[in-house]
């Protein structure tokens, strides 16, 4: 591979690094190397370059946005409707594909390797302010004509340019790198910065983070089932094969069967995370063998999900308070019967009790009538125990986790077994 | 063998693969570059026919194993044959061998159970291992099959390390039931693979059901489209739709009507409440030009 074309394949994943696709020095590698076996026609090196590239769905199009400006913009791109039947049928082989060598690529191939100081001239070549057009999708066609010659000419200039016009249209790019990382980025935000906006991006992966946490948490139960060797067993065993062990039996472990009992702060502090806690739960109701949710301000209530809405019975004054005292004594007095040997106890909220009375005593009695009490706690640790916060003195009886974004929420989560 | 790619897509059309360009390059790339390749796509679009049809193209075996939750180890790579292992035991017993002799003997390439992963590592020629629904094993298993993807030798402690005379190709699929990690992508060639447009659906049909009139392959590939594109629980694969077209055909139905689509609409849509509402929209969908 000629030096030129290497230093353009290296710019490209470079820019394809700073929009946020993560390129290992390997795979950088294997797309070299993708190149040098294709050859020289467009739409195979673009092929050859996604599958080494592009290892999720959601890069593709900034790959195709990215390509388009790097090499030029396909022919097919020209046509009006080509951008959703991009990947429609194209004659393999013989096709339009290998039909269309690659101008640009042979043009820089041509070049002597292009020395950086050549560059400087270029902004004045008329080439250049097409080029800076041609970035945004009417001049596609235009890049097209202009190939890649241009683009390589500019080559370092033309990231800028490429910065240049995102900050006119700065919008729909930015959009979509929001989409791109999306996923990760809500994950480790804090529920502390979370607006509406945070919140229902959040809500959308839920379905994925559901199927997550039911696919753990059954796993959990599974793995357990098989015990220890059960040597009375398989001594009786061997007895049909004249006393050789040939058939090994192991103890059945039980699944432990769990009863689930969350209490969900849903106050204004803590509001975020709690809905979503509650939400993650009911999507997973069937790892457990009962699930009763409530959430609770100064009063407890039920929490069920209609159709994705949080429905409350009896409803809470969203105004209120929260005290977790006077919640615990409302447990003991009307849902005792909740309280038994196999139920978890699981708290979500910040222990932020406005300076009321925090009632361990009651706590400790809860407690000790389950099995287990977690509490989760979505506020940053550092902020653990400071103003009102008494989360300290409930963390004596109860194992207090931090749980502060989706990830940490979900390991969490996973502790309940 | 060459590798190149006109025998790639003259491989790919010989099997009645209809598919683009996109494909076609991630194969070849694949098996020019000695890759594994990671094919990711919603369930029917084709991802295992991929590998049947490479196996074919390279006039080799296809070694499949298909992962699911606690697939381990023993059950990929290999166990030892104790009931096997026991027999003989018993059989030496008035021998009097040494130790020695008899671990020898219990522990050789005999007593060995060869699971998919060591029977596509030890062929003697190249073979297809086709690791099917990837993101259904444990990530556990994820990180062993790291290992062995990436030198394609196994140590048994036993035996020592066995190594592949010649690296199988491999293909994995994944339906995305759960993100694979960053470190098997990295390491693999990435192909998407999505359900085919309607003019690819057509061709695919008017191939797998050429006693089927043109007109009816393109209106059946219209409809499925169509129904793809409804919110559905399960959207049908390519290979109900072909299911569908030969029940079509042998059933005589040569124009595509309400009455006749709503007594055949089991083979397209699985569910109850996807029948309902295919059967609500069944007027409108037909009705498009």
């Amino acid at each position: 591979m000629t030096q030129s074309l290497t230093a353009i394949l290296l710019d490209f994943i470079g820019a394809l690094r700073d929009e946020g696709v993560r390129v290992s020095v390997a795979e950088s590698l294997d797309a070299m190397r993708a190149v040098a076996v294709v050859g020289l026609s467009r739409g195979r090196v673009q092929e050859g370059l996604r599958a080494a590239l592009v290892k999720h769905r959601d890069h593709d199009q900034i790959f195709d946005d990215l390509f388009s400006s790097y090499f030029g913009a396909a022919l097919e791109a020209q046509q009006p409707d080509s951008r959703g039947r991009r990947d429609g049928l194209v004659g393999i082989g013989g096709g339009s594909g290998s039909g269309e060598a690659l101008p640009t690529a042979r043009s820089a191939v041509r070049r002597p390797a292009a020395p950086t100081g050549a560059t400087e001239a270029i902004p004045e070549r008329p080439g250049d302010k097409r080029l800076k057009g041609a970035t945004s999708r009417e001049g596609e066609s235009l890049a097209a004509e202009q190939g890649f010659a241009a683009a390589t000419a500019t080559r370092p200039g033309a990231r800028s340019d490429y910065a240049d016009t995102a900050g006119e249209d700065r919008s729909p790019r930015a959009r979509r790198r929001s989409g791109v990382h999306g996923r990760e980025t809500i994950e480790t935000t804090p529920f502390a910065r979370y607006t509406q906006l945070e919140y229902e991006q959040a809500r959308e992966i839920l379905a994925v983070l559901q199927r997550r946490l039911r696919q753990r948490l059954g796993r959990r139960s599974r793995r357990a089932r098989r015990g220890r060797l059960d040597f009375r067993r398989t001594l009786h065993a061997a007895v049909q094969h004249g006393g050789v062990m040939v058939e090994r039996r192991f103890r059945s472990r039980r699944p432990r069967h769990v009863d689930l009992l969350m209490l969900a702060d849903i106050s204004g502090s803590v509001h975020y995370a709690s809905t979503l806690t509650l939400e993650l739960i009911a999507g997973a109701r069937e790892c457990f063998r009962r699930v009763s949710a409530f959430a609770y301000i100064d009063r407890l209530a039920l929490a069920e999900f209609e159709q994705g809405h949080l429905v409350l019975t009896p409803q809470l004054d969203f105004y209120a308070r929260s005290d977790f005292g006077q919640v615990c004594a409302e447990l003991l007095g009307t849902y005792a019967h909740l309280l038994t040997r196999g139920t978890v106890l699981l708290i979500i909220g910040d222990g932020r009790n406005n300076r009321k009375a925090p009632r361990v005593d009651l706590f400790g009695e809860l407690s000790r009538r389950c099995y287990r009490t977690l509490w989760l706690n979505p506020e940053e640790t550092e902020r653990w125990n400071t103003g009102d916060s008494v989360i300290g003195i409930y963390g004596r009886i109860a194992s207090v986790i931090t749980a502060s974004d989706l990830r940490l929420l979900e390991a969490g989560l996973e502790r309940i077994f | 063998m060459e590798i190149t790619q006109e025998l790639v897509s003259e491989g790919l059309r010989r099997s009645h693969y209809v598919t683009n360009q996109r494909v076609a390059t991630a194969i070849y790339l694949a098996l020019a570059l000695d890759k594994p390749l990671l094919i990711e796509g919603p369930a029917g679009a084709g991802k295992t026919e991929i590998a049947k049809v490479v196996a074919a193209m390279l006039g080799t075996e296809l070694v499949r194993l298909q992962c699911y939750e606690g697939l381990d180890e023993a059950r990929a790579l290999y166990e030892w044959n104790y009931q096997k292992q026991l027999l003989r035991l018993q059989a030496d017993q008035h021998q009097g061998l040494r130790w020695e002799e008899i671990s020898e003997h219990v522990f050789s390439r005999d007593y060995l159970l060869e699971r998919p992963l060591l029977r596509a590592i030890l062929a003697p020629h190249r073979v297809v291992l086709l690791i099917d629904e990837i993101d259904k094993a444990d990530e556990e298993f994820e990180a062993f099959l790291l290992e062995a993807l990436s030198d394609f030798q196994v140590s048994v402690p036993e035996l020592g390390t066995l190594k592949a005379a010649s690296s199988p190709a491999v293909i994995l699929t994944s339906n995305r039931a759960r993100e694979l990690s960053e470190a098997l992508r990295r390491r693999c060639l990435h192909l998407y693979i999505d359900y085919p447009g309607i003019e690819q659906e057509r061709q695919i049909i008017a191939l797998k059901v050429p006693e089927l009139p043109e007109r009816m392959a393109a209106a059946i590939a219209r409809l499925v489209n169509a129904v793809r594109k409804l919110d559905l629980k399960k959207a049908p694969s390519i290979a109900e739709a072909l299911d569908w077209a030969r029940a079509l055909l042998r059933l005589g139905v040569r124009e595509l009507d309400a009455p006749g689509v709503r007594a055949t609409l089991g083979l397209l849509v699985k569910h109850e409440a996807d029948r309902t509402r295919v059967e609500d929209k069944l007027l409108s969908l037909i009705g498009r030009p």
